[in-house]
């Protein structure tokens, strides 16, 4: 070993690779023998290397904040209440939570309810026909193929289908209900809970029918047979209790019930759903 | 370790009284497998099937040696799965970073960081990484085709379905495509289905050709090609006895028949002109088939 070693500048373009292939011979044969430059090349590698890294995490959180798309208000909503942030994502992206279906059907309760509250005959029966089949109407909207058109690609994931639209369909009963509860308790002698079982039924009635057809078809269908019932029972004398009171209640749980079993059962034919078919 | 293949065996699908697809036997490796066909043939159909999105009505399948039928079995496929459809539609308001990032949270990719470099990835692979944070509702149909493309190279997945993937691309982005799809081909089964002879020509070993549900020809592009040696030529009018005869760019007629005819100026064939003559020039669209009864 003799008293030469690396410079400075030698160490920084042989770390580089910027260093002529005579120089570059020259160095690696007096690292094989030198203890103290071999230390001040890991030296100079390890800075470089930390450097690049740094760099790189600078990168990508400048191209996070550009590119990463900020969460909506629903899906902070659902990350605070303990929803896992990926969850919360798959939950928010339902096209029914854009907000525009929410909107109309609290604007439809709301005006059922006011006719309710202010006495108007109708009001009543107005209530009676729409809060029940407003949640499934937007259940269906959350996961049809024409409201969710790159549903194809998401059902051909391994991410489970029946996962996803039970989470999407729990996610919107959550939004839902609370407003036919809020609405109801306006609606006099009434008790707002009595809404719920027929609505829930409805709604798993849904769930069942979207494995044979589009979820859509199956809300239209429900909603249509409830307000051709409704509307029957209306041209009858007698107050429009009897429909969702007492006996109709223990039916409507059975409905609910039965619906949802078959929906398990289904459940495979759930990958049938295509947009556009 | 047994290469990966993708079985058929005996499979049908049918919708309704209609047959889409029957008597399909085939075996896929590594590789690009072009699928041709008219529109109604059962080529996306056979995609769906092999997709997972559709059960096969008879027969079995088997992608990576994995029952589609079996749920556990289905959701090991779809881990090794890239597909994309012919039609895709998008979440109102969504760029294309938070389309790509939203199929990569259903594709189990969970951690952040890794998922957001492996959207920027396959972005870069399709050449969308510049236009990550564009709205998608004002991007061009190649840009949206190119997008779905995307999402379906997540995770370089074993088999890659492809239904129509270049539909609406430029030129340019079309070669880069087809650079991209014959590297991941090294290793992986590739499937596309297309209307572009010439993608097919350019990017594939193979080529399949479907009509009205039934495969009537599984083999090489070259092999297929070389049935039209002598069945195509150039003349300054229409053939009588050309199958089907188009006129060029340079005003004389080309000619594609099934006898190859003396004294004409023959020119080599390409893949459009096997194509048609396997056809038997039966260019215009036709039906799927309605099940006999």
């Amino acid at each position: 070993m003799t008293g030469w070693h690396l410079d400075d500048d030698a160490l920084r373009r042989y770390v580089g690779r910027t260093d002529s292939l005579a120089e570059g011979v020259s160095a690696e044969q007096h690292l094989l023998s030198c203890e103290p430059c071999r230390a001040r090349v890991n030296a100079a590698v390890s800075v470089i290397e930390l450097s690049v890294v740094d760099l790189a995490a600078v990168w990508n959180r400048t191209r996070d904040a550009i590119e990463v798309p900020r969460p909506s208000v629903f899906e902070r909503l659902l990350r605070a209440a303990g929803l896992p942030a990926h969850d919360a994502r798959l939950v928010a992206v339902a096209s029914a939570f854009r907000g525009v279906w929410l909107t109309g059907a609290a604007a439809i309760l709301a005006f059922a309810a006011l006719a309710a509250a202010i006495g108007h005959a109708r009001g009543m029966w107005l209530f009676l026909a729409v809060a029940p089949i407003v949640p499934c109407l937007v259940v269906a909207s959350s996961y049809d193929p024409w409201m969710d058109p790159a549903l194809e690609p998401e059902l051909v994931t391994p991410y489970p289908a029946l996962r996803l639209i039970l989470l999407r369909t729990i996610a919107v009963l959550a939004l839902a209900l609370p407003a036919v509860l809020l609405f109801g308790l306006v609606i006099p002698g009434e008790a707002p809970f009595a809404w719920l079982l027929p609505a829930v039924g409805f709604v798993a009635v849904v769930l069942a029918a979207s494995t044979w057809v589009s979820p859509l078809r199956a809300a239209i269908a429900v909603s249509s047979a409830w307000l051709a019932l409704v509307s029957l029972l209306a041209t009858r004398p007698g107050s429009p209790d009897a429909v969702i009171q007492g006996r109709a209640q223990a039916g409507f749980l059975v409905l609910a019930a039965a619906s949802f079993v078959i929906f398990l059962l289904r459940r495979r034919q759930l990958r049938q759903l295509r947009p556009w078919g | 370790m047994p290469t990966a293949s993708v079985n058929l065996r005996d499979v049908g699908r049918t919708f309704g009284a209609t047959r889409a697809l029957a008597d399909v036997d085939l075996e896929l490796k590594p590789g690009v497998t072009g699928l041709l066909g008219p529109n109604g043939a059962g080529k996306t159909t056979l995609l769906r099937l092999l997709a997972t999105a559709l059960s096969a009505s008879q027969g079995q399948v088997r992608v990576l040696g994995l029952n589609p039928e079996i749920p556990a079995e289905r959701t090991g496929i779809r881990r090794q799965l890239g597909y994309q459809p012919q039609e895709v539609g998008f979440p109102r308001g969504f760029t294309a970073f938070a389309f790509v990032d939203y199929i990569a949270l259903l594709k189990e990719w969970t951690e952040p960081a890794a998922r957001h470099a492996e959207v920027r990835r396959v972005l870069e692979l399709v050449g969308l990484s510049d236009l990550s944070a564009k709205r998608i509702r004002a991007m061009s149909g190649g840009q949206r085709r190119r997008l779905t493309l995307a999402q379906a190279l997540l995770g370089s997945p074993s088999v890659l379905i492809l239904d129509e993937p270049t539909t609406g691309v430029d030129p340019e982005q079309r070669v880069t495509l087809r650079t991209v799809l014959a590297e991941i081909a090294r290793t992986s089964i590739v499937v596309l289905s297309t209307h572009q002879t010439e993608d097919v020509a350019a990017l594939c070993e193979r080529v399949i050709v479907l009509d009205r549900g039934l495969v009537r020809y599984d083999g090489l592009v070259t092999d297929l090609v070389a049935q039209a040696a002598g069945r195509v030529w150039l003349a300054d009018e229409p053939d009588p006895a050309a199958s089907v005869s188009w006129r060029t760019g340079t005003g004389r007629y080309r000619n594609v028949g099934a006898r190859a005819q003396d004294g004409v100026e023959h020119v080599e064939p390409s893949l459009e002109d096997a194509y048609l003559l396997l056809r038997g020039g039966a260019a215009q669209d036709e039906p799927a088939e309605e099940v006999a009864s």
